[in-house]
């Protein structure tokens, strides 16, 4: 029906404007020099030789990076157990623990970072619970831990529901299939369930290294602005300095360093999924 | 010798949420037996089948495997090995790996892995498919490598979960010998569940027939198909003549009104039995040489034989009369409406549900615009009815007044009664015009509602029998004037399996040998 | 299965249920703390939402907040239903194309979608404020929508239109009294998930937004250096309203089931 195809063209025509030409401009601004009317512009590398030559960006870009990967480890090694649990319960026990943890990924993750601040804070509840255990009275607030501490909290949805999506497709009929030719349960986990759930692991890394690395707001908030990381070099170019140009630059090298770090661990579980179990 | 005996289930009983889904089953299956469970969807066998794998436990009741009872052993524990129904093929590995999974768990070493692998790809005919990836292999290979997978750990015993269901026909055919075949080279008890009764009786050295959560017959193939423990296996397993019959005495039979010579005994005399005949037992004689007669109603050739159709005892038949009248439309005398309406008959006793809807529709009366084909609704009816014979007058009008008017004969209509085939039927003389019989788009429906035909059992009225419709007017160009049609019910019919061709319509005998009638007991339900 | 005890799952569950919620309760019962401390309750009060109530401040973005979230909401689920309509309808290579261009603002870093809209509205000369704000979140939403409303599409019949104009209705008529009906869950969930989308952004709000114009996540940013119990009870607050939200969604097809059986 050539009519209601017609529909489609207001938004096709939006979604060019709104969609792809910022995505153009931010390329077209990272290769430019700064000042320049948007008629006539001069090519340039220098933000790119400036963002490379420059140890202190690269040092920030590599801090990201770790606590990123950091982050990822620890909702990975967290999520996995938590997702299988989920996945193992019955329909109406595991539709409430989704639901559970679901609800707070829909409160504001500013309002939720913001809530730690009160229970890190000096003399705060973990302060004294760690005094108590006998841990000393180590400063929370403001440190490396806490940040890494306020990714976890924000990214680990991701990870459980992902994996737990992948762990409910599996065919129950593969676990009895295991068990059926003798493996047992811990068995019949490592050499089926686990394998055939990292897709999900995968794409739950997805969702937790990307906004990881290029977050914000959580080491400003938890970090003092003593912990600065790529997100927040991209936030003070646009808003404090007013070096769009420079801060294009750098956003584009973040998305090509996403991209690329995405790129092996797809390499990585589909090598490891042929590698397993070879003779 | 007797043959020894490997598992045993002893009164099994399944309850999932207070559902009894096994109603206590006894059944004992022997080494290198081919024994399949047979039955509808819903009736246990798998559930059966799963308390053996391990994967479910009886809520009652022992197995017993090679003389121990397994009830807490684990599924992988057990010595013995499960085909299931959508093959549960690992995905993440190709076919050598998911066939040397279970030896791998085993600890094996790798030689004797390879070897082991290797002669089951050859046992199952796909050699050099070691290094394919299983999710690509067709429904038939897949099945294949589901079965070595199983095989290659040589359990005692084979589980196969309804494994052809997956597989179209041809395959499933080619698959019924090449499972018979591997189960004869291997040498072990296969245990398969399945829906299909032909299936069954291709590969199994014993049946089980089971329903609602119940064996009703375990036999050979020969046995279940020959001597059918009552109606629902015979229903089940073949295709069979079944009637309802009484046991005179021993080795006589009577059903349709003769008794015949049998070979079955040690039933009480008289007790209401059921018979069974196997179509390609009967032969088709000369009227004259049969032990039955009748018409042939219908001949297919099914590619083998043909299947015929002969009716023993015809059905019930009621005959009524058609009135075609011109087609009498009142207009108004603005020409602006047209209001029709047929005569018709109504029993005295439907008289209290006739209310206007359905002196409406019972009539046919509309009403519409000549002009715009639009229609009128019929806003009056007039009518006085009493609850006695007679006719009676009835006034259709329109908003506008365009009115026409007509008769309700009240009879009292006489129904046929044929306490042999246990029915009745009834149907009511109708008024139609010429139009309304030419713009008929299924007759043969409309003349049942037009006559309001209707045939049920003598013993339950709410139980309704088919009826068909017989008439021999021309209804493209029917004419004015009275015309007759006849209803009737569906007789007393064998099916026949014969190489030779009989015509449609002739009259022809029946005959069988006293042991082609298989005496069943009456199923209590 | 065997059903199990299943302690140890038991146990890190509750654990997780614990670090997710407790610096949700924790906020909400510091919002009714009658001192300026976060880390001593000394005594339940409402003074800061008092305060809250009478910050200016804190007033206007919540007005800003709310109007933006109405407004995006309503825009978005039009365009994104009628859009989803119309690419149902499109040529393959076209929907294709649309979508994939769709799921570019989902999939990027928030951040890039959000610095990308900040350049086009300094290249366009558009001044920054509310009306850049609602333009991003216009932006942001519709693609949400879309993506919920395809699948309920594609459950569809595809001769379901042509049947009602078979019938005799105008493109139109099919349109609202044939297809708009059926893709209705589809459309309840796309403009719920929009509403709560808008209502939460931060980083893009914060990004194209100027001249004062501020919404709460921008407000809790801004104001999180200094301590302010208020921001506690602002939070509060949005959590309540957000939950609100989420109940809605989740009660919508018990209470749907429940008024078919009724039928």
């Amino acid at each position: 029906m050539k009519k209601f195809s017609q529909l489609a063209i207001p938004y096709i025509v939006w979604a060019a404007l709104m969609i792809l030409l910022p995505l153009l401009l931010i390329i077209l601004y990272a290769f430019t020099k700064p000042g320049n009317e948007f008629i006539q512009f001069s090519l340039t590398l220098e933000h790119f030789a400036k963002f490379f030559t420059d140890p202190d960006f690269l040092l920030v870009l590599w801090r990201s990076l770790v606590i990123a990967f950091k982050t990822t480890l620890i909702c990975g090694v967290l999520g996995y157990p938590v997702a299988y649990f989920i996945a193992r319960s019955n329909d109406r026990v595991r539709n409430i623990l989704i639901l559970a943890i679901t609800l707070p990924m829909w409160i504001n993750m500013l309002v939720r970072t913001y809530a730690w601040i009160g229970l890190l804070s000096d003399g705060g509840i973990l302060q004294k619970l760690l005094g108590l255990l006998g841990f000393g009275e180590p400063k929370l607030l403001y440190t490396e831990g806490a940040v890494l501490l306020g990714m976890v909290y924000n990214f680990i949805p991701f990870m459980i529901l992902q994996i737990n999506t992948s762990l409910c497709k599996l065919d129950h009929s593969l676990l009895e299939a295991s068990a059926d030719l003798g493996a047992d349960r811990f068995q019949t986990f490592w050499r089926v369930v686990f394998p055939l759930s990292l897709p999900g692991v995968v794409s739950g890394i997805t969702l937790v290294f990307l906004p990881a690395v290029s977050s914000f707001f959580i080491p400003k908030l938890l970090g003092g602005g003593q912990y600065f990381l790529i997100g927040n070099v991209i936030e003070n170019q646009f808003i404090t300095v007013g070096e769009w140009n420079f801060g294009s630059a750098i956003s584009l090298i973040m998305v090509m360093v996403m991209m690329l770090s995405m790129y092996a661990v797809r390499r990585l579980d589909r090598s490891g999924g042929r590698e397993e179990d070879r003779l | 010798m007797e043959p020894k005996k490997l598992i045993q289930f002893r009164n099994i009983v399944k309850e999932f949420d207070g559902q009894i889904v096994l109603k206590g089953v006894n059944l004992d299956i022997c080494e290198n037996e081919f024994v399949t469970l047979l039955g509808p969807s819903g009736c246990g066998k798998t559930t059966l089948l799963r308390i053996l794998g391990g994967f479910l436990e009886a809520t009652e009741g022992q197995v017993i495997f090679d003389g121990q009872d397994i009830a807490g052993v684990p599924p992988y524990k057990r010595e013995l090995n499960t085909v299931f129904q959508k093959y549960a093929l690992f995905p993440h590995m190709n076919v050598y790996q998911n066939i040397a999974f279970g030896l791998k768990i085993k600890k094996m070493s790798k030689d004797v892995i390879q070897q082991k692998v290797m002669k089951m790809l050859k046992l199952i005919g796909m050699e050099g498919y070691e290094d394919k990836n299983v999710t690509l292999l067709s429904g038939g290979q897949q099945q294949r490598v589901a079965i070595a997978r199983a095989l290659v750990n040589e359990p005692k015993v084979l589980l196969l979960d309804e494994p052809l269901g997956a597989l179209d026909l041809k395959l499933r055919k080619e698959m019924q010998y090449e499972l018979k075949r591997i189960q004869q080279e291997v040498g072990i008890t296969f245990v398969y569940v399945t829906h299909d009764q032909e299936e069954a009786l291709t590969m199994s050295d014993k049946i089980v027939v089971m329903k609602d959560g119940e064996i009703c017959q375990v036999g050979s193939p020969l046995e279940i198909y020959n001597e059918p423990a009552n109606r629902y296996v015979a229903n089940f397993i073949g295709e069979s003549n079944i009637l309802p019959a009484v046991m005179v005495e021993d080795y006589k039979v009577r059903f349709d009104d003769i008794t015949f010579d049998c070979v079955d005994h040690g039933f009480r005399p008289n007790e209401k039995v059921d018979v069974v005949i196997r179509p390609e037992d009967i032969d088709i004689v000369e009227p004259d040489k049969g032990k039955l007669t009748g018409e042939v109603l219908s001949v297919l050739f099914k590619g083998v034989h043909y299947e015929v159709i002969v009716e023993t005892v015809p059905g019930t038949t009621v005959t009524v009369k058609m009135h075609v009248i011109g087609n009498r439309d009142v207009t108004s005398q603005n020409g602006k409406e047209k209001i029709s309406a047929n005569d018709f008959y109504v029993d005295i006793e439907d008289l209290d549900q006739l209310d206007e809807k359905e002196i409406v529709a019972r009539s046919d009366a509309q009403a519409w615009n000549p002009e715009t084909d639009e229609y009128i609704s019929i806003s009056h009816i007039d009518c006085k009815l009493e609850k006695k014979l007679g006719s009676y007058p009835v006034t259709f009008s329109t908003s506008s007044g365009t009115s026409v008017q007509r008769t309700i004969f009240v009879v009292n209509q006489p129904f046929v009664r044929n306490e042999k085939a246990n029915e009745a039927v009834m149907a009511f003389n109708f008024f139609k015009a010429v139009d309304e019989i030419k713009e008929s788009v299924a007759l043969d429906t409309d003349l049942k509602t037009w006559a309001s035909a209707q045939a049920w059992k003598l013993t339950d009225e709410n139980e309704s029998v088919d009826i068909s419709v017989d008439y021999d007017f021309d209804d493209e160009n029917i004419q004015e004037g009275v015309y007759n049609i006849t209803f009737s019910t569906t007789g007393r019919e064998f099916k026949i399996h014969t190489t030779d061709y009989v015509e449609e319509g002739r009259e022809v005998g029946l005959t069988f040998f006293p042991e082609d009638i298989h005496v069943m007991e009456k199923m209590v339900f | 299965m065997k059903k199990q005890k299943r302690p140890i799952g038991k146990f890190l569950m509750g654990l997780t249920l614990l670090f997710f919620y407790l610096p949700i309760v924790f906020m909400i019962v510091f919002s009714f703390n009658d001192s300026k401390s976060l880390t001593h309750f000394s005594g339940f009060s409402t003074m800061w939402y008092t305060k809250m109530f009478q910050s200016r401040d804190m007033m206007e973005s919540l007005y800003t907040t709310i109007i933006i979230a109405v407004l995006a909401t309503a825009i978005s689920t039009f365009v994104g239903t009628i859009t989803a309509i119309g690419l149902s309808k499109s040529r393959r290579l076209v929907r294709r194309l649309v979508l994939q261009l769709n799921d570019f603002p989902i999939m990027n870093p928030e951040i890039v979608t959000a610095i990308g809209l900040m350049l086009l509205f300094i290249t366009l000369r558009i001044e920054r404020g509310f009306v850049t704000m609602l333009l991003a979140h216009i932006a942001f939403c519709i693609p949400y929508v879309i993506l919920s409303v395809m699948p309920r599409l594609r459950a569809l019949d595809p001769n379901l239109a042509d049947a009602a104009m078979d019938l005799g209705a105008t493109p139109w008529q099919s349109l609202f009294m044939v297809l708009v009906p059926q893709l209705m869950p589809g459309i309840v969930s796309g403009a719920l998930i929009a509403f709560t989308m808008s209502f939460d952004d931060f980083i893009i709000s914060y990004f194209v937004t100027g001249g004062g114009v501020k919404n709460l996540s921008i407000m809790v940013y801004t104001m999180s250096k200094r301590v302010n119990p208020s921001i506690n009870a602002m939070s509060t607050l949005v959590v309540v309203l957000i939950t609100l939200v989420l109940v809605a969604i989740n009660l919508e097809p018990l209470l749907r089931a429940r008024r078919e059986k009724k039928k």
